[in-house]
């Protein structure tokens, strides 16, 4: 049994009707309270959200835009995209694309991984999208979260990296069949020799004609082995991953002593042919004189090659924006199709007449130009003509090579 | 003199006044309402008057009528589920002191969760009740004015009284018309419990200036109307009972009660007594059992029930106690405990179990278990 009821329990002067006032309060204080701690987890969350770098967007199951983040503002520049067919608004499209990662992941409620190449600027740019279904209790999707990374530069990278790996490759392969070959050729080129010293000897027993003829073929086989020596000494040289000798060198200086040396050559060609662009505040490069002299004459060679009468060549030096000097040799040439593009810095591959070149110019550059840390690049549009621009690392207070510390291994 | 309190609902009385339950539910916030009643109302159609009123405030409810007289502890938890259920919000009562008490003990329990039996006592409730608007169909148990409410714990058979100001209704709404469909019984059984609200009240040593006055009151006009109301039915006489029974249920919510319906109590857990039955047995001889501890209040209510003063103030109070046994026989009530109780040999126990009801803590004279006995054998 409880404790009895006494007088003043009966009384009761301290208890009252019950009301719901006080309840009320703790609710509203309680109510204000998880208010506050929702808006800071909805703060919180919008952080996040203005932290990814990637565009978002969410799209209805109709594949309108319900609302995106501020990077897309930031990319695209579409000015209230919201209520607008996510194909309309990047392909003008009337229709959905044919490979819609939006519809996929809608479709099979999973996220979708698809990659796009959307125009942007009038840059064509790869995106990486990623469509997730946000899902209703049911599971069922009821939007669709749209992530889309610009992968341009990790795809340029990629593409550069494999190249660099097939040009390695390309070099080794290429120096080993350059000596395997020298010894052979040392062999031919030795007994030629040999067979011609002792000519004279056998002078007096065989009939002049036969002679001559002898004469001539030992002639042809030793300057063709002298021309094969050349060729394998270039591919030894171009597959040699040596240390060179650096120092700094003005880019200048060196057009002006490139174009000196050229003088007797250049006299076949319109005295205008040639414009020179130097840019006078040129600080200086850290490299290998002899080196860079060398991709400058074979780029000039080519620009020439290139160059009908009428055209002209301009070689331009500059020290863009940022830690880069360059030098570049406009041409208003051929041009190169595309379809070369991809090709142009392998060994071996030319589209020069046999005879007029075994293909190994570029390449030397293209190694050259990285081993010293730097870069070419090539514009070029097919009947209007090509710039190759050669950017190299501005010369830093040590004196070694900028991005390529260790350029021989 | 020590600290009192008085507090009562809102009340609304007179004619017709039933037509305002729908108002008086929306005004405090309903939407949905938990409507207890009981067969015999429905049956007198009042059931669906006061629904009318609630379609009339386009309010909805859901009907809960398993109560029986005494209601019982099983009841008020089966009542309170079906409260949450249905999600209901304010509770309305249309009834005698039985649906009226459930209806209590339901807002309780679904209010404040567990059993009724948990609130047993006073001041046991701790958190708000649903907002109640009672509407007495007799007049009267006082229900719809007090802080009291008197369940049945059916495995103890003992009347539980809870206690708290937290009981007292929001609104009251007393409406005279209602009696006119009450039996001859009924409506006798009713104004006899009135009376000894009144009377109890009036000699309870926590009677207050405010509760005195009412208590006189109620006792005048309750000796005075009786009998023409039973007789007549004419609504001015009924109206004066429903004004009776208010007045004393606002004196005894406040003043408390005494042996008489410690004992009423107790009798209705062992023996499902009609309660307003139980006073004509008992009171009188509680009456004589306190007249020592307060001739002068006995005599104030001797001299109303009369009309007039004896000689003495005893001979006044013994005079009005002899009036009251007068008065219950001539409206031909049982006036010997032998008829409620049939075995003598139950009264031990009743007593021991009377001596620990809450209303005697009010009572004037001090009554121990074999005091209690002694007035049990006088009653027999």
């Amino acid at each position: 049994m409880k404790s009895k009821p006494t007088l003043d329990d009966l009384i009761g002067v301290e208890h009252s009707k019950l009301g719901y006032y006080r309840e009320l309060q703790q609710k509203v204080a309680e109510v204000e309270i998880s208010n506050l701690e929702l808006a800071r987890r909805q703060r919180q969350i919008q952080a996040i959200l203005d932290g990814i770098t990637d565009v978002m967007m969410v799209l209805s199951l109709n594949l309108k835009i319900v609302s995106v983040n501020h990077v897309f503002q930031d990319v695209f520049r579409v000015p209230e995209p919201e209520g607008k067919f996510c194909h309309e608004v990047f392909r003008s499209a009337p229709q959905p694309c044919s490979s819609c990662p939006v519809i996929t992941s809608r479709e099979s409620n999973r996220v979708c991984r698809h990659l796009a190449i959307y125009p942007v600027d009038g840059q064509n740019r790869h995106f990486e999208i990623t469509a997730s279904p946000l899902r209703n209790p049911d599971g069922k999707p009821c939007l669709i979260l749209l992530l889309m990374r610009d992968v341009t530069l990790e795809k340029e990278l990629q593409a550069k990296y494999y190249q660099s790996q097939r040009m390695a490759t390309i070099g080794v392969l290429a120096a080993g069949v350059a000596h395997e070959i020298n010894n052979p050729l040392t062999a031919i080129s030795g007994f030629a020799e040999g067979l011609k010293r002792r000519l004279p000897r056998i002078e007096k027993t065989i009939d002049q004609e036969l002679m001559d003829d002898f004469s001539e073929y030992l002639g042809i086989i030793l300057k063709e082995c002298q021309r094969c020596q050349e060729i394998v000494q270039s591919l030894l040289t171009f597959g040699r991953q040596t240390c060179p000798e650096s120092s700094p060198v003005n880019l200048n200086n060196l057009v002006n002593d490139t174009l000196k040396l050229l003088q007797n050559q250049l006299k076949q060609y319109r005295k205008d042919l040639i414009q020179v662009e130097l840019d006078e505040s040129l600080p200086p490069v850290q490299g290998n004189e002899s080196q860079l002299k060398q991709v400058v004459l074979d780029l000039l060679f080519n620009a020439l090659d290139a160059t009908q009468e009428k055209g002209a060549i301009i070689l331009r030096t500059s020290s863009g924006n940022g830690d880069w000097v360059s030098f570049s040799i406009e041409d208003t040439g051929y041009g190169i199709p595309s379809e070369h593009m991809d090709r142009l810095f392998e060994p071996f591959f030319t589209t020069k007449p046999v005879g007029k070149g075994v293909g190994i110019g570029l390449s030397t550059c293209y190694n050259i130009v990285d081993q010293h840390g730097g870069e070419i690049q090539v514009e070029s549009e097919e009947g209007k003509g090509s710039t190759f621009i050669v950017k190299l690392p501005r010369e830093n207070r040590n004196g070694s090579l900028q991005s390529n510390p260790n350029p021989g291994s | 003199m020590e600290l009192r309190k008085f507090s009562i609902p809102e009340i609304i009385f007179g004619r017709g006044s039933l037509r305002y339950v729908g108002r008086c539910a929306r005004r405090i916030g309903a939407e949905k309402v938990f409507l207890v009643s009981d067969p015999g109302l429905e049956q007198a159609g009042w059931v669906d008057r006061l629904t009318e009123t609630l379609e009339e405030e386009k309010l909805r409810w859901v009907y809960f009528n398993d109560v029986v007289s005494n209601p019982r502890d099983l009841q008020i938890e089966k009542g309170a589920a079906v409260y949450r259920r249905e999600r209901a919000d304010v509770v309305i009562a249309l009834g005698g002191g039985s649906p009226m008490d459930a209806a209590k003990g339901i807002a309780v329990v679904a209010s404040n969760g567990g059993q009724i039996r948990d609130y047993e006592g006073a001041n046991r409730i701790q958190r708000p009740l649903p907002p109640m608007v009672f509407i007495p169909s007799t007049a009267g148990s006082g229900s719809d004015i007090t802080q009291f409410a008197i369940i049945t714990d059916v495995r103890r058979k003992v009347k539980m009284s809870i206690i708290s100001r937290t009981l007292v209704p929001n609104i009251s709404i007393i409406d005279p018309l209602v009696l006119q469909t009450k039996t001859r019984k009924l409506i006798i059984a009713a104004a006899i419990d009135a009376m000894s609200h009144a009377i109890e009240s009036y000699v309870s040593n926590i009677a207050s200036p405010f509760t005195e006055l009412l208590s006189l009151q109620a006792i005048g006009l309750i000796v005075k109307h009786l009998h023409t109301a039973v007789e007549t039915r004419s609504l001015d006489s009924l109206e004066q009972l429903s004004s009776a029974s208010t007045v004393a249920g606002m004196a005894f919510s406040n003043a408390g009660l005494g042996a008489d319906h410690a004992l009423a109590h107790s009798l209705g857990g062992m023996f499902d007594t009609l309660h307003g039955l139980v006073h004509p047995v008992l009171l009188p001889a509680v009456m004589r059992f306190n007249l020592p501890e307060c001739i002068e209040k006995m005599a104030d209510i001797g001299r109303v029930l009369l009309g007039r003063r004896l000689g003495s103030s005893e001979a006044t109070a013994l005079g009005g106690i002899e009036k009251f046994e007068e008065f219950c026989e001539s409206l031909e009530v049982g006036v010997h405990l032998k008829e409620i109780v049939r075995d003598k040999s139950e009264l031990p126990n009743l007593c021991k179990m009377a001596v620990n009801d809450a209303c005697l803590l009010t009572n004037p004279r001090k009554a121990t278990c074999e005091d209690l006995l002694q007035i049990c054998e006088g009653a027999w």
